[in-house]
């Protein structure tokens, strides 16, 4: 307060002050919208679309948006390698149809907020021609309205199917939590469980798959006798796990992502419960492994098949694609891929595929897209319609067992699921 | 010639404002953005910090109640951006007066803890809630749209924003010199002597408080339409940080330092993110948090003043101090009419009649007694002296009567109303202020200026005429008020220098100044003597005379007998917190128990009082 | 029933760890009149520290008797630079000053140690079950170290000379000069202590409830809300008030909803302030403006 307390400046001059100051923020909005309509880039809805859109010839630009910090990073960081890579990859090969493919990634902090940003600075500043991201579902659910809004396709690389329900603009690539469930129920109720606690994550890749699980399971008579949520960046998990042992659950299934699906599963065997584990498609990485140690042996998740690509019979549709990645990835950066990493893959290439085939016009894009059907990716055969937007089935997924620290095919699951079509 | 000056920053803000989008790449221009949005925010803050003195670890949390409101006041109400903005700014304002009132009468830490506190409590309450959208928050915000225009480019946003920025900076720079900046600018100098004024400071405190949190709400409304999303994350103690961090860099006090501060920010964390994994490879995450605590900490040693405390200096190096214009002209004091008229403003009841009644008044201190059942009794239009050796409990006493604390047992009634327990502005409304022993002038201030603060309770302007200009009229006069006191008291030469340039003497002599421009009906003066020159004590004693015959009441402390002999119509003497006589000066002089207890007097007894009420009340009001 | 002894069991060892950081907290505002916002982040750089330190293949009785000391001496370190050039220190000041600290400390951890959460091995010891109540042998470790260090730090400055010379340093510095202890000392000895309490927490928290570069905040938040129970300056009540915020944490999140766990602590802080002021009044001071 020490300048300005000063008594020197007393009222007139001061009140005066503050006129002007009005009249001159009137005439800047005046000045304001004049100068918009002199200005020829900013032209009205969908602008930037258009902008991008009308130019056939320069660099292609794909705007990526990956949770590389804060609780998504397990996933994030991985898929930027992915893109990295794979980017590298399209441009010594010449490009899309003899354009640059120029990639601009940016990290949302694993935060709403963040994607917002990033997407909106990647529409307006940069005027990319596609977007893909984000990790997860929470920031992806963010990213989406901005997308539709300025009419540019986005391939969201997360889970949740509320991303894509209903919209015109959005894709993904991750198996739906619904045929993730679908899977699991098969294992439920081949087992005869029928109780079942479920701990999920608080957040968006968490919301509604009680309610879905119970929607699923009850023809196979399965219910959910307790709900419980964690944090993405939870470190302790005692209250939700003593909740879910008095619920004397059958089953118990622990939706998250690593860590802290790592660091649930953790404190569940702590707590010297025994009931058996199924958890979600989102701990396929090795931070999962090294996190849980030992107290994810047994657990039963249904992943994508990269990670007992070993172990998948030779006619598999998908062995070729998942093998040509796996040791690509593992040359540029000396460690496995991760679900994940698959998943940024399968974004990349729709995107890039369908580039090749439609060009950069929005519309036309988009409609490329959407008619991707029969491709193998990584995390499955995609075959996308207007009703489907993630193109995944439960047979792109196998039911996997930990087993001494690694990934393995559940004795008894249906490996055969790589009949794919 | 001032006003070009103050204009001056105005013109400039609009000219760079709008050429800004149009000469800087998109990039910039989206970075240009986050840059309004946040000033407004902080602007709000440094309300708070400079002119309120309160930390906040929690304006993100306002700045997320703007941003949630609008949010589902237009995607799920389907309101329009305007409609929805005044609700949204009110809605964020309710909340900080509903947790205002209860937790600004905590100080310091404290406070800043339980604002932190309160952003958590607002990102877990929002998270868990469904209407709220849970961890996702709310999608779908549309950009504001006016007459068919979407505003989507950053351009068009930064257009959209710029006309709120350049009104938020300048009302808040004109509330910073109105009469509630100035009491705020004066609690933070001292606030034991503002309140003796009649500043009411936890109320003015609790105002600004609601005033900033509608800034931030404000802030939050652009941010939901501009990232079309809010979510959990708008409430959380990052960016309350990063609002803080953006005060403290550009200016603690200083409304344009919100401004220079966003910009800093928000290039440092643009900068940084870049800059660091450069230096340090394989740096990922929000490393640029190493650059913010490493320029916190070097700021707050070396500049703490921030860039406007750099920028102050730069222009004194190239103008030259003019810190201090010196004596006008060598005025003598003169007693002249002025006095009269002023004096004639207070209020005050038939001569004779009690305006101050202290009945069995007891202060303990744990086990010490510093006063012990005092009886003292003040009547209109006339001097009484309280004398009594060093720690007697002289200054306790006029800390207790004037409600600066708290009496253990007893009663303090003014003018016909008990005021024991009251806080000092409420004493000071009823008529009675005082000075101090240990000066308490507003240092940051001219003459003038800590005279115009005493003129608070005789003037009216609140917070919103001030903001918006409206009390000109009574600014005029409040000035020309003091000014008329410090001719009638002497100091007229003086008016336009810094309090701090004065002489230690004239200190005292601008501080009973200050305390006759409240004209008050009961005057308190503790040791008004100490420090002056034998014609300066003579002027005083002329003025006391003076203002008894205005039938105004005077209790007073005083170390110099002589003094004290010549003006006192009573004395009452007090010997280790006890009432030990009670008389005229003639009887006071020849009363045995008075001389024992000044020859028994012990030189240490001072130190303990100091050492009790003097630096205690310091730390406390920092 | 065995819900709430074992979500009071499992509160109590998680309380332990707010309670060792509130003492921190207290060491150095009856000092100094300093809340420093750093304290939490001394347990997870400890925590961090020590799992590094196992995973280069050192004992971990070995990686303790390196780390504590490590970061007391961080701790100091703090104090010389930060806080001891700082000539007038408001609590404006110290707050943000010792938020930048923190700020800048948290940083350092993401640089060296990244972004995900970790946790060190447990002490030696077996799980067990009593009477449906599963203890885990770490919460035990907790509570026993917790306990003996807790009990040491108060009967030091409750018993000792020297520790009650510390206490009255801010008010009466003249008695602290007596036995020998300056101004200067006194809050280089808090800072000690306060990184000593905060590095233990660390490690025995951290094999249970992991440690990461952002976890000190959050810690740190509730060991000073277990503080302010004992008015900042009683480390007795300070570390009960970490006790009992820990069980009180665990009954909301296991009865209530485990989302609204992390509020409870500032709903509590609230309501203390709010209801109680005059329990948080600076000692023997009885001016109110």
């Amino acid at each position: 307060m020490r300048r300005t307390a000063g008594p020197h400046t007393s009222g007139p001059a001061a009140a005066r002050r503050t006129l002007v100051a009005l009249a001159a923020a009137l005439a800047l909005t005046a000045s304001g919208c004049a100068e918009e309509t002199a200005d020829p880039g900013a032209g009205g809805d969908g602008a930037t679309g258009s902008a991008g859109g009308g130019d056939e010839s320069g660099p292609v630009k794909m705007g990526v948006v990956l949770d590389i910090t804060g609780a998504g990073a397990s996933l994030g960081v991985a898929e930027r390698e992915t893109i990295e890579l794979l980017a590298e990859q399209v441009n010594d090969e010449g490009g899309i149809g003899g354009r640059e493919l120029e990639v601009i990634i940016e990290d949302n902090q694993s935060t709403e907020d963040g994607a917002a940003k990033a997407t909106n600075k990647l529409l307006t500043t940069d005027e990319v021609h596609i977007l893909l991201g984000a990790s997860r579902t929470g920031p992806s659910l963010a990213m989406r309205p901005l997308a539709e809004q300025a009419e540019i396709p986005m391939i969201s690389l997360a889970a949740n199917q509320k991303i894509v329900d209903g919209s015109e603009w959005v894709f993904k690539t991750a198996q739906n939590d619904r045929v993730v469930l679908e899977k699991m129920v098969d294992d439920m109720a081949a087992k005869g469980y029928t109780k079942v606690a479920v701990a999920r994550d608080a957040s968006g890749f968490g919301e509604g798959i009680p309610e879905m699980l119970t929607e699923i399971g009850s023809d196979a008579g399965i219910e959910v006798t307790a709900v419980e949520k964690f944090a993405p960046d939870a470190t302790d998990f005692t209250a939700q796990m003593v909740n879910v042992r008095d619920a004397n659950p059958d089953a118990v299934l622990i939706w998250g992502i690593p860590p802290a699906a790592a660091l649930a599963q953790k404190a569940y065997v702590q707590l010297g419960i025994d009931k058996p584990v199924y958890q979600s498609h989102g701990i396929g990485n090795q931070v999962f492994l090294d996190e849980a140690g030992e107290s994810a042996e047994g657990l039963l998740a249904p992943l994508g098949k990269m990670l007992v690509a070993d172990q998948l019979p030779d006619d598999d549709p998908q062995k070729e694609v998942v093998n040509t990645f796996v040791s690509d990835y593992e040359a540029k950066w000396d460690k496995k891929p991760s679900t994940f990493a698959g998943h940024a893959y399968d974004g990349f290439w729709i995107a890039v595929n369908a580039i090749e085939e439609a060009g950069t016009d929005p519309q036309a894009l988009r409609d490329a897209i959407e008619a991707t059907a029969d491709w193998p990716g990584v995390s499955g055969i995609f075959t996308m319609t207007p009703e489907d937007h993630s193109g995944l089935t439960k047979d792109a997924l196998v039911l996997v067992e930990i087993q001494d620290g690694g990934w393995t095919i559940a004795e008894g699951a249906d490996a055969a699921g790589s009949t794919g079509r | 010639m001032p006003r070009l000056r103050t204009l001056l920053p105005y013109l400039l803000l609009v000219v760079g404002l709008v050429l800004f989008p149009l000469v800087a790449s998109t990039n910039l221009v989206n970075i240009g953005v986050y840059v309004l949005i946040f000033t407004v925010a902080a602007v709000g803050l440094s309300l708070l910090m400079g002119l309120a003195g309160q930390v906040s670890l929690g304006q993100a949390a306002f700045f997320a109640v703007g941003a949630y409101t609008q949010a589902i006041l237009v995607t799920k109400h389907g309101w329009s951006m305007l409609a929805a903005l005044p609700v949204a700014v009110a809605a964020a304002m309710l909340l900080a007066l509903l947790v205002g009132v209860p937790l600004l009468r905590l100080r310091g830490h404290f406070l800043a803890l339980a604002t932190l506190g309160l952003g958590i409590i607002v990102t877990v309450v929002v998270r868990e809630l469904d209407y709220t959208g849970g961890t996702s928050g709310i999608f779908g915000i549309p950009k504001p749209e006016f007459g068919g225009r979407v505003y989507n480019t950053p351009a068009e946003f930064f257009w959209l924003l710029a006309p709120v920025v350049v009104l938020s900076i300048a009302l808040a720079q004109k509330l910073t010199h109105s009469r509630i900046g100035r009491a705020l600018g004066a609690v933070n100098d001292s606030e034991v002597a503002a309140e003796c004024l009649g500043v009411d400071t936890s109320g003015l405190r609790l105002r600004v408080f609601v005033l900033a949190a509608g800034y931030a709400g404000l802030a939050g409304v652009f941010y939901a339409h501009w990232l079309a999303v809010v979510s959990p994350e708008a409430a959380n103690f990052p960016l309350s940080v990063s609002f803080l961090l953006m005060v403290v860099l550009g200016g603690l006090g200083t409304v344009w330092g919100a401004l220079t501060g966003a910009i800093l920010v928000e290039t440092l964390d643009e900068g940084m993110r870049t800059l660091i994994p450069q230096i340090i490879p394989g740096a990922s995450g929000e490393v640029q948090l190493l650059g913010f605590g490493v320029v916190l900490v070097l700021v707050i040693i070396l500049v703490p003043g921030g860039l406007a405390q750099l920028w102050s200096a730069l222009v004194r190096r190239f103008r030259g101090t003019r810190a201090d214009p010196g004596v006008a002209e060598d005025a003598p004091a003169a007693l002249g009419e002025e006095l009269d008229d002023l004096l004639a403003q207070a209020d005050v009841p038939e001569r004779g009649s009690p305006i101050l009644q202290v009945r069995g008044l007891t202060k303990r201190y744990g086990g010490v007694v510093a006063l012990s059942e005092v009886d003292l009794d003040v009547h209109a239009g006339e001097i009484v002296a309280l004398i009594g050796p060093n720690g007697a409990g002289k200054t306790t006493a006029f800390n207790i009567i004037t409600g600066v604390m708290g009496p253990t047992e007893g009663s303090v009634t003014v003018r016909g109303q008990e005021v024991q327990g009251r806080r000092p502005h409420v004493v000071a409304a009823l008529g009675a202020t005082r000075t101090f022993q240990n000066l308490q002038v507003f240092r940051s201030s001219t003459v003038r200026g800590n005279v115009m603060v005493a003129r608070h309770l005789r003037s009216r302007a609140g917070l919103v005429p001030g903001m918006l200009g409206l009390d000109l009229a009574e600014e005029r006069r409040t000035r020309r008020e003091a000014d008329r006191v410090l001719t009638a008291t002497g100091l007229a030469a003086h008016a336009d220098r810094p309090i701090t340039a004065l002489s230690f003497g004239q200190q005292r002599q601008v501080e009973v100044a200050r305390a006759l421009a409240l004209a008050p009906s009961l005057l308190l003066l503790d040791e008004p003597m100490a420090g002056l020159s034998s014609g300066e004590r003579d002027h005083l004693g002329e003025m006391l005379r003076r203002v008894r015959g205005a039938g105004i009441a005077v209790l007073l402390v005083e170390h110099d007998v002589a003094a004290v002999m010549a003006l006192a119509d009573r004395i009452v003497v007090l010997d280790d917190g006890v009432r030990i006589a009670e008389g005229t000066p003639a009887e006071i002089r020849r009363d045995p128990a008075v001389i024992a207890a000044y020859l028994g007097s012990d030189e240490d007894d001072d130190a303990v009082v100091h050492t009790r009420s003097g630096p205690a009340r310091e730390g406390d009001q920092r | 029933m065995t819900d709430l002894l074992q979500l009071t069991f499992s509160g109590l060892a998680q309380g332990a760890v707010y309670g060792l950081i509130a003492l921190g907290f207290v060491a150095i505002f009856s000092v100094r009149e300093i809340v420093n916002l750093a304290q939490g982040e001394y347990a997870a750089l400890a925590g961090l520290a020590a799992i590094s330190g196992v995973a280069a293949g050192l004992p971990l009785l070995v990686v303790i008797l390196l780390v504590v000391p490590f970061v007391v001496l961080v701790s100091v370190l703090i104090e010389r630079v930060a806080i001891a050039p700082v000539k007038k220190m408001t609590p404006l000041v110290s707050i943000i000053l010792t938020l930048g600290v923190s700020t800048a400390l948290k940083a350092i951890m993401l640089l060296v140690w990244g972004p995900e959460a970790r946790s060190l091995s447990t002490f030696p010891g077996q799980n067990f079950t009593v009477a449906g109540v599963s203890i885990r042998s770490q919460e035990l470790w907790i509570l026993g170290i917790a306990a003996v260090l807790g009990y040491a730090v108060v009967w030091f400055y409750e018993h000792t000379l020297h520790g009650k010379a510390l206490r009255a340093c801010a008010e009466q510095p003249v008695a602290a000069r007596l036995v020998g202890i300056s101004p200067r000392t006194a809050t280089m000895v808090a800072f000690a202590i306060a990184g000593l309490v905060g590095a233990v927490a660390g490690v025995i928290g951290s094999p249970i409830y992991f440690a990461s570069w952002e976890h000190g905040l959050t810690l740190g938040l509730k060991g000073f809300v277990a503080a302010t129970l004992g008015g900042l300056v009683s480390f007795r009540v300070a570390f009960i008030g970490g006790l009992m915020l820990g069980v009180l944490e665990n009954l909301v999140a296991g009865y209530l909803d485990s989302g609204y766990r992390d509020a409870v602590a500032f709903i509590v802080l609230v309501l203390v302030l709010v209801l109680r002021p005059q329990g948080l009044a600076l000692r023997g001071s009885g001016v109110r403006v």
